[in-house]
Order: structure tokens, then C-alpha cells, then sequence
């Protein structure tokens, strides 16, 4: 029996050309005049997560090479932190960008997605093969931030900047995903949704699909229920566990973040710093844990044990709780 | 002194031998396995710190069942080569009289790890897959890394030291025996020094009884074994060091480099401590220890090496009796088996997420955070489509299902309900649990 596929909402809803890109006007108005005068700069395009950047980048390739952008061979996405080196991204954009495109505008997109997570090392090793192969090729690079991309590389490029999307543009959002999908939602649960997600739409999309397994009738509380399931939600489990006192536990947990779940360090230590500041602790001492995690995640870049390091955090945040009691 | 104690007062029965009544228990149920013609593995590694015990089993063992026993010492065979030779025969062949049973004797196994390029470790591992009779490696230290393939299809049976009241009782039995008439005092004085080491013991007994009519009058001169550290030596020393010299000299008496040295105190060192306090300050000298060793190797500062002993070395002993901290004992890193255990568990996952992040447009780890909690949730939640969108196999979804078992479920009680449903200024996550905490 062929089982019936559910296909995810953030693949489905999909924005296939730049007029669906939601709330980043201005950069989709410059993408659009670039396609109509066929003149490429490499590109960097800087913001938060779940803004539409990667779509972004698909919608500009499709419009300026047709639907078979990446069929015909004009496009080719690489992700920075898949792959185990610069040399081999060189490689694959060896392999891309070796030859002309037939007709059409003659050269390629090549998208490098999560570009910031590059060292800078690797970002000026790049920065060369950019030069090397732009005749044929123009870069995209995607990144959270356009201050961990290196000067060079950004002064070769046209910045876009990607901003969250505003609470309407979300609210619109989901709404049309909401009368497609027959759901209902209270407007309540749209800013609860809105506020979890701080703005990104893929987040928003995700636990709206996920809320729907359970219900129809989506309720602010169950946008909450949801966000305790996501991934904020096993790292606020394991800091809580923490605080407890059940370090055993804790490590327990953070042994299956780190080695099973597949999420990196740096995303760990991201979200735990997000969640520091909702965490039940005397105000000076918040502070130190904050100055503390710094110093955990410099540590981590100079190659000491992350889940040690980690756990040494997480014994100064159980301390540091204890000492408020 | 003619023929050694440790020899003639060796157990003939498996009931003889004193203390680690739960090791041969597992021994036991193992080899019977055998008997059955079941058994759970080809081999078991029987390991433990010297003197405790664990080739003696296997020798009363054979000698009580009337097994056939052939017995190597790894360390005396320079090559895998040589292994092969001398076992290859005994592990494929049926016994030549075809009633009695045979048991291989691997002994000093960890001796084979050492030796450069020697393949040991390989040969063995086949060898055992290859068995047709029961092996027992013996070892003081399974858990070296080289000798890893053996663990995997080995379990490790542990000993423990053997407790200081059965030495002394043991060495009693041996002087009223042999009529040496000592007094109870200097048998307990033996028994201490032993540190659980009863081979070491019936020597030290044999060696005052022979030179003296009064052993008590040598008992001062005995030296104290120099026997190896081994890796629960290396924690009982670094846990009760009192000075920075203890830590540094503790280190330069073990085969353990230093980044085992760190894995085996930070994994112990929860156990060690009641105050959270305390243990926040022992965790922040071994994490710096951690550091140190990190830059050592990413700038290849050979010279950093020296800050790290110090610190792992006598850091958590300082901190313990400062803080007046008491008891712990020590286990085998909980890492190790953490990763053993999840072994599949982890390939499927990543084989899941590779799968997840090829369509989702995003990298492995992106996907990891972005993607994986909702798609398991979803498919907790009945939705099979989803993973069928993704390709993911009945062992991926089956792995998905496990991890975030443990990990998430649903909350009963929703943010928004503790909340009291207000819909104004609604806090982000996680902060109402603070709130609903503070008094």
C-alpha cells in the first residue's frame, strides 16, 4: 500500500517567484531590476534565520534562467556547513563553474548557504576562488550576519539585508495558509506564533503544521505547547534540568543534543544564550553566566572538549540558582 | 622459600576465590551459556586492577569443570602473526578427545595494544569471530582506545579491588595454615598496604614470613609496590590530591595521556560532590585543563602540555577537601557506553537528517534544530506522510521516534495556561516558567 505523503508546509508554500517573498520589499525590488537588465553582482545576503534568503535565491535563478534553473545546470546550491572543508567546496565549484552556459546570459549562480559558517581562513581561500571563476559564475552568499563575512568578500558583493517579518506580513501569511489547509486559528494564536518565533516565517510554518496533527482549531495555548516541543524546548529542558540539580540528566540530554540529534555547538550555544535571560536567577549573577557562556563558545572555537566545557556552564548555572534560594 | 604462596594457596574452585562475588557470577552465567551451547558471545574481557583475581577464575574454573584450558600471555607474543599461530588451531578445532570442553586463556591483553604496528589487536578480533570455543581476555585496562574492535564484540566483566577485611581474612588463613603465628596487627598492616591487590599481598606475607621469625620487625623495611597506575589508580589520586606537585607527579606514574586523564575525572567528577558550589569550582579547573590542552594542540604549543597536569591532576582533590567533601566512587567513563549504546541509534538519525535537509534546502545541522523536532512530532502525532515525503526508512523513523522520546513531550501544562490566558504584552518562551518560580 503506497502511503499517502504529506508534503511540509514550508516546501509547499514555497514562494516560487519574487513577488511571493514576503515582507523584504526592498530587496525583492532590486532583484527584480536586476533581472530585467541582466547585469549580476555577486551578492551576500545578510539576515536572521527564517526570512526567506535561500528562497530568495532560488526565485531570482528561476526568474532569470526559467523554471529549469537547476536542471539545465545555471544554478547550484552548496551548504557551507555540510561540507568538510574549503577544498572541497573549491572542487565543487571547480566542477560548476568550469563551463559557459549555452546562450541564455552567460554564467551561473552558485548559492553558498550558512556562509558565515566559514572561518575566516576558509572565507579568504574562497574569496579566491570568487575571483577566479567569476566570469562564468556569480556568487550568492547566504548569512545570518554580514559582519562574519570578511571585508573582502563583502566589498565584492551587493548587500542585501533581510529583515524579520513584521507581525502582519506573518499574519497574512498565515492566513492564506489557513484557508488552504481548512484550519482555524485564533488571531491570539497568529501572536503568540509571531512572538515564539521572533519573526521567522519557517519556524512559524513548522509549528503551525505541527499544532495542526493535533488540532484544526489551533488556540494560543496550543502555539505554546507546540514551542515546548521545538528546539528552544530541549535546551530549556536541559538548563532546567540543570538548575535542579540533575546534572547526570543534564549531561544525559546534552550527550543526545550534541552526538545523536546532529544539532551543532554553536546552535546549542546560541539558543542556551537566548534562554539565560528567562531563566530564574539572581540579576549579578546572570550576568556572569552571560560573560561565562562567551568564554565557553571562544573556548569551543579553540577546539576544547565542547561537551566538558558545556557541562562546566551548566554546574555554574545550577550554582549560580542555588545561590538565589 | 620453595614453592610460592600465591601458587599453593591459588583457588582449585571457583567458590575459593575471595571477593568480586558479582564479576564471577557474570562469569559464570557466560560460560554457561557455553555449556547450554547458546552462549551471548564468542568472548568476554575480564578486567580489573592486578592482583584481584581474574586469571585465577578462569584457572579454577577449567580445573573444577575439567575443561581443557590453553592459556597466552599476549604481552610475550611480539606479532598478530605469532597469535595466530599458536591459537589458530585451538579456536577452529573440535577437542581432540571430543568430551572435554576447552576454554582460551588470553592473558595481559592491553600488553598487545602496545606494541607497534604488531596488528595484535586484529588478529585477535578475528580470531574470536572465527571461535568455536569460549575466550577470556583478561586486562588491567580495557578501555584503552586501540583496543576498541575488542570491545565491541567482548563485554567487559569488571573486578574491583579486593576489599581490605577478605585480604586480611585470606592472610589469616594462609599464616594459621602454614603456623607463621604473625599477629593480627601486622596481617592488617599487609592488608592496607595491599590497596586491594591480593596477589600482592600473599607475596608480601610470604617474603616477612621467610626472613624473619618476627615478621613484624621487616614490616617497615617492605617497600611499597610500584605497580602501574592504572586508569581507577590515576582517579583515587587525583581525587584525594592536597597539593599542586601531587597532581603533576600523579600524572608522570600512568600510561594514560591527558586526554584521557580529563575524560576519565570529568566524567567522575559529579559523583564527587555535594555542593554545588564545590563542584562549579572543580569543573572550572578541569574545563581550563581541557583549555589548555585544546591550544596546545591547535597551536602546537607543545610547551602548554605542562599547565594541564597541575590542573586535572590535583584540581578536584584541592577543591574536595577545601570544600570538606567526602566519598564517590569511580566508574568506567559513562561516554564511552553513551556512545556504544547508540551507535545505530546515531547513524539512522543522520541518515534521517540528510535526508530532511536535502529537501528542506539547509545544512545537516540546520535541519537538526529547524526541522527534526516538528517532523518528529508530526509523526508522533500520526502524520506517516511526512516521512514518507522525506524517504525515511522504517529504522529512520523508528530512530527519530526513540530520540525524542526521551527528549520532548508534549507539555500538560501549556505556557499559555499557567498564564492565566492573558493576551496582552505576551512574554516570549520560557519566561513565564521564571515567573511562576519566583515567589
Amino acid at each position: 500500500m503506497a502511503l499517502q505523503e504529506t508534503i511540509p508546509w514550508i516546501e509547499k508554500y514555497r514562494p516560487r517567484i519574487l513577488d511571493e517573498i514576503i515582507d523584504q520589499e526592498a530587496v525583492v525590488n532590486s532583484l527584480k531590476t536586476i533581472v530585467l537588465t541582466k547585469s549580476v553582482p555577486h551578492m551576500l545576503f545578510a539576515g536572521p534565520p527564517g526570512v526567506g534568503k535561500t528562497a530568495t535565491a532560488h526565485a531570482f535563478a528561476a526568474q532569470l534562467f526559467g523554471p529549469r534553473y537547476i536542471e539545465d545546470g545555471y544554478f547550484l546550491e552548496i551548504n557551507a556547513s555540510d561540507e568538510r572543508g574549503i577544498d572541497v567546496i573549491r572542487e565543487k565549484v571547480k566542477g560548476f563553474a568550469r563551463t559557459v552556459p549555452m546562450g541564455g546570459v552567460g554564467f551561473k549562480i552558485l548559492l553558498l548557504d550558512e556562509a558565515d559558517q566559514l572561518t575566516s581562513d576558509a572565507q579568504h581561500a574562497f574569496r579566491r576562488v570568487m575571483e577566479q571563476f567569476s566570469a562564468t559564475c556569480r556568487f550568492i552568499l547566504a548569512a545570518n550576519y554580514a559582519n562574519r563575512i570578511i571585508e573582502p568578500i563583502q566589498s565584492r558583493c551587493a548587500v542585501f539585508r533581510f529583515k524579520p517579518i513584521g507581525l502582519e506580513h506573518i499574519e497574512e501569511a498565515v492566513k492564506r495558509i489557513v484557508s488552504r489547509e481548512a484550519l482555524k486559528v485564533s488571531s491570539q494564536a497568529v501572536k503568540a506564533l509571531f512572538e515564539v518565533t521572533e519573526g521567522d516565517l519557517r519556524r512559524c510554518i513548522n509549528m503551525l503544521q505541527t499544532a495542526s496533527t493535533y488540532s484544526r482549531d489551533i488556540s494560543e495555548a496550543l502555539v505554546y505547547q507546540v514551542a515546548g516541543i521545538a528546539w528552544g524546548g530541549e535546551v530549556r529542558r536541559l538548563m532546567v534540568l540543570a538548575i535542579g540539580g540533575r546534572l547526570e540528566e543534564a549531561r544525559q540530554q546534552l550527550r543526545t543534543i550534541l552526538h545523536v540529534n546532529g544539532a551543532s555547538e554553536r546552535e546549542l550555544i546560541a539558543q542556551m544564550y537566548r534562554e539565560i535571560f528567562y531563566l530564574n536567577l539572581p540579576e549579578e549573577r546572570r550576568l556572569s553566566l552571560i560573560s561565562l557562556l562567551g568564554e565557553v563558545d571562544f573556548r569551543l572555537s579553540q577546539g576544547a572538549t565542547p561537551e566538558l566545557q558545556l557541562m562546566m556552564f551548566l554546574t555554574h548555572l545550577y550554582s549560580s540558582a542555588q545561590a538565589g534560594k | 622459600m620453595s614453592i610460592p604462596w600465591t601458587e599453593k594457596y591459588r583457588p582449585r574452585l571457583v567458590r575459593e576465590i575471595v571477593g568480586n562475588r558479582q564479576a564471577i557470577q557474570q562469569f559464570l552465567e557466560w560460560i554457561r551459556g557455553w555449556e547450554k551451547g547458546g552462549p551471548a558471545s564468542k568472548a568476554v574481557i575480564l578486567a580489573g586492577p592486578p592482583g584481584v583475581g581474574k586469571t585465577s577464575l578462569v584457572l579454577a574454573y577449567a580445573h573444577e569443570y575439567s575443561w581443557d584450558l590453553v592459556e597466552i600471555n599476549a604481552s610475550d607474543e611480539r606479532s598478530g602473526e605469532r597469535l595466530r599461530e599458536l591459537l589458530g588451531a585451538s579456536v577452529s578445532q573440535a577437542t581432540l578427545t571430543g568430551t572435554r570442553k576447552r576454554i582460551i586463556l588470553v592473558d595481559e591483553v592491553d600488553g598487545i595494544a602496545g606494541k607497534e604496528a604488531s596488528g595484535g589487536v586484529a588478529v585477535l578480533t578475528s580470531l574470536i569471530k572465527a571461535s568455536r570455543v569460549p575466550m577470556v581476555l583478561v586486562a588491567n585496562d580495557p578501555w584503552d582506545a586501540r583496543l576498541a574492535p575488542l570491545r565491541q564484540i567482548a563485554p567487559i566483566i569488571k573486578f574491583n579491588r579486593v576489599r581490605r577485611d577478605e585480604i586480611f581474612r585470606h592472610l589469616k588463613m594462609i599464616s594459621d595454615r602454614e603456623r607463621i603465628g604473625s599477629d593480627e596487627k601486622v596481617l592488617r598492616e599487609i592488608a592496607d598496604r595491599a590497596e586491594g591487590d591480593l596477589r600482592g599481598a600473599i607475596n608480601d606475607l610470604q617474603l616477612l614470613a621467610s626472613a624473619m621469625e618476627n615478621p613484624a620487625l621487616l614490616l617497615p623495611y617492605l617497600g611499597e609496590r610500584d605497580r602501574e597506575k592504572t586508569s581507577f589508580d590515576v582517579l583515587a589520586g587525583v581525587f584525594g590530591a592536597k597539593t599542586a606537585s601531587d597532581g603533576r607527579l600523579l600524572t608522570m606514574n600512568t600510561d594514560m595521556d591527558m586526554d584521557q586523564v580529563i575524560t576519565w575525572v570529568y566524567d567522575n567528577l559529579f559523583k564527587q560532590f555535594q555542593k554545588p558550589e564545590a563542584l562549579a569550582e572543580a569543573m572550572k579547573i578541569v574545563a581550563e585543563a581541557d583549555l589548555h590542552l585544546a591550544r596546545m594542540k591547535r597551536f602546537q604549543m607543545w610547551g602548554l602540555t605542562r599547565y594541564v597536569a597541575p590542573l586535572v591532576g590535583a584540581g578536584p582533590g584541592i577543591i574536595k577537601s577545601l570544600r570538606g567533601e567526602k566519598g564517590g566512587g569511580f566508574e568506567f567513563p559513562s561516554k564511552i557506553r553513551f556512545m556504544q549504546q547508540t551507535r545505530d541509534l546515531r547513524g539512522r538519525v543522520a541518515e534521517a537528517l540528510s535526508k530532511i535537509a536535502s529537501k528542506s534546502r539547509m545544512s545537516r545541522s540546520k535541519a537538526a534544530t529547524e526541522m527534526l523536532p516538528y517532523v518528529a512530532e508530526m509523526i508522533r502525532g500520526g502524520d506517516r506522510g511526512v516521512a514518507a515525503h522525506y524517504g525515511l526508512s522504517q529504522e529512520e523513523v523508528q530512530a527519530i521516534e526513540t530520540v525524542f522520546k526521551t527528549v520532548a513531550t508534549m507539555p500538560k501544562t501549556p505556557h499559555a495556561t499557567a498564564r492565566g490566558g492573558k493576551s496582552a504584552a505576551t512574554p516570549p518562551r520560557g519566561r513565564t516558567r521564571a515567573r511562576r518560580r519566583s515567589p
